[in-house]
């Protein structure tokens, strides 16, 4: 995959690839998040850290055929759960 | 696998109910298809219109009010909240506001046509209070938006001002019809009508258009200080057309025109940027719809100038306030509106495997398609006749809009009814 011009963080851990969009512009995180998701290859979970509760992209994840759970994260972000619809 | 409820977790939070953002879209259509119908009883009159009562005034208040206001309110009222954060505190205002402004409208629509007082100021008394309230709750939601949208909260705080000013000079020119105290009824008309085509609904468009847009195409995030020239140019040239309305001055007429040409530049340009950086390159009729719409933008201002330069186009005043409110932001307006509704309607209902239905099962192509063709061919044959002065050409265009508003309201019942059925599948 590549993802070095991806806006934002991320790394792989034992759980998923993480990406941390805090501190990006609108609509920056969404198309972060967009951007990893489309130049994946075989990784089919995603971690996300976001400020808020990203609403506008539910549609275009499900057009990309992926589905998304907020899970527990830290006190100061919303932890995004993706994972590819197999 | 994630259930339907945890798919959307705590944004339903911040969704208003389907219902409210709907029916102000829903109504909207139900005004476009009066405003064109009423248009074409009074085509006669489009030419040579120069703000006196009747029917073409009511179909000018039938399209802004009904159409133009009832959009934008609904979009406000959802977008709002999900992009500062924070869900409006309550959400009986918005109804609140929906059942003044609709009845009003109707009221003083019918007022205008032969000017009865008596449904003019029952029908402006509720149309300004729901303008009220919705003021209230707009003014709210961008207070909260300064940090995360200042550029949008910048844009969206003039139009409040120019509401406020359109509103109170509104009233006037109803007051004036029946005590007849205003030295000069044509310049506080024209007044009324630049403040609402470009400070208000102007700066609402050029507003939303900072999230709206990159949102759509999924661009990068817009240049800042780019956008802060472009507001700034924005409002001055609004300021500048009040002046020169007030004080019938020309050279004010002309300076706003340039600076008004100028912000219109700078706001292409960051649109251009948006373009350029979008993971979307295929873009769709929506996207035409909104080109065009900037393309009569233009066409506008350039109208605007040589009428302010007295360069003698044939009802020049009239073709400016018709390239302005219906080429440029009638047709914007329904540019975006078939792109959110079904992105809203996605975003209300969740399908079996708990993820939401794909936006092209929610729309509807060719109705769209059907109101694309009308639309256009409208705009060219009223155009053609206000500078012609050639009744035919109005009525054939003011029949093709009213075609294509039916059409927009066939696409726009198509995604409620798939909205619905995707609701009951759930429940």
């Amino acid at each position: 995959m590549t993802t070095g011009k991806i806006p934002g963080k991320h790394w792989r851990a034992s759980d998923g690839i993480h990406l941390d969009v805090r501190g990006l512009a609108p609509p920056e995180p969404m198309v972060a998040i967009l951007e990893l998701i489309d130049a994946l290859d075989d990784d089919n979970i995603i971690i996300v850290h976001h400020f808020r509760d990203p609403v506008y992209i539910y549609p275009e994840l499900a057009d990309r055929g992926w589905s998304c759970k907020i899970v527990a994260g830290d006190p100061d972000e919303v932890r995004l759960h993706l994972r590819k619809q197999l | 696998m994630s259930s339907p409820a945890s798919f959307l977790g705590g944004a339903k939070d911040r969704l208003l109910p389907v219902s409210i953002p709907f029916r102000f879209f829903a109504t909207a259509c139900v005004f476009h298809i009066l405003a064109w119908l009423v248009l074409l009883a009074g085509a006669e009159s489009l030419p040579g219109f120069g703000g006196e009562t009747g029917l073409v005034l009511a179909a000018l208040h039938l399209l802004t009010l009904g159409v133009l206001v009832l959009t934008a309110m609904g979009a406000s009222y959802q977008l709002l909240p999900v992009a500062t954060l924070n869900p409006l505190a309550r959400v009986w205002p918005t109804r609140l506001s929906f059942w003044l402004i609709v009845p009003g409208t109707l009221l003083l629509a019918g007022g205008m046509v032969d000017a009865n007082t008596i449904l003019l100021y029952v029908g402006a008394a509720l149309v300004a209070a729901g303008l009220v309230v919705f003021a209230f709750l707009m003014a709210d939601n961008l207070r909260r938006a300064r940090k995360a949208m200042p550029i949008v909260a910048a844009h969206g705080w003039v139009a409040l001002a120019a509401l406020t000013g359109l509103l109170s000079l509104g009233l006037i020119l109803i007051a004036d019809l029946s005590g007849s105290f205003l030295n000069s009824r044509q310049t506080i008309s024209q007044t009324h009508m630049v403040i609402a085509a470009f400070g208000f609904m102007g700066m609402l468009s050029f507003g939303f258009s900072h999230v709206l847009i990159p949102m759509f195409v999924l661009s990068r995030a817009l240049p800042e200080r780019r956008s802060w020239v472009q507001f700034t140019s924005a409002a001055i040239a609004i300021c500048f057309a009040v002046a020169a309305m007030v004080f019938d001055n020309q050279y004010l007429a002309v300076a706003a025109v340039v600076l008004g040409f100028c912000a219109s530049v700078i706001y292409f340009h960051l649109m251009g940027h948006a373009f350029k950086t979008a993971m979307r390159k295929r873009l769709g009729l929506s996207f035409v719809m909104i080109k065009l719409s900037w393309g009569f933008l233009m066409a506008g201002l350039i109208t605007g100038f040589a009428v302010a330069l007295d360069m003698g186009i044939p009802n020049g005043s009239t073709l400016f306030g018709f390239l302005i409110i219906v080429g440029w932001l009638l047709t914007f307006l329904t540019g975006i509106q078939q792109r959110i509704m079904p992105f809203l309607a996605s975003m209300h209902t969740t399908g079996k495997k708990g993820i939401p239905p794909l936006l092209s099962e929610l729309t509807a192509e060719v109705p769209l398609k059907i109101h694309a063709v009308c639309h256009v061919v409208a705009l060219v044959f009223c155009a053609t006749g206000i500078v012609t002065d050639n009744t035919y050409f109005v009525s054939f265009g003011a029949a093709a809009g009213l075609a294509g508003a039916i059409a927009f309201a066939v696409f726009a019942g198509l995604v409620i009814s798939k909205l619905r059925k995707k609701s009951d599948q759930l429940t």
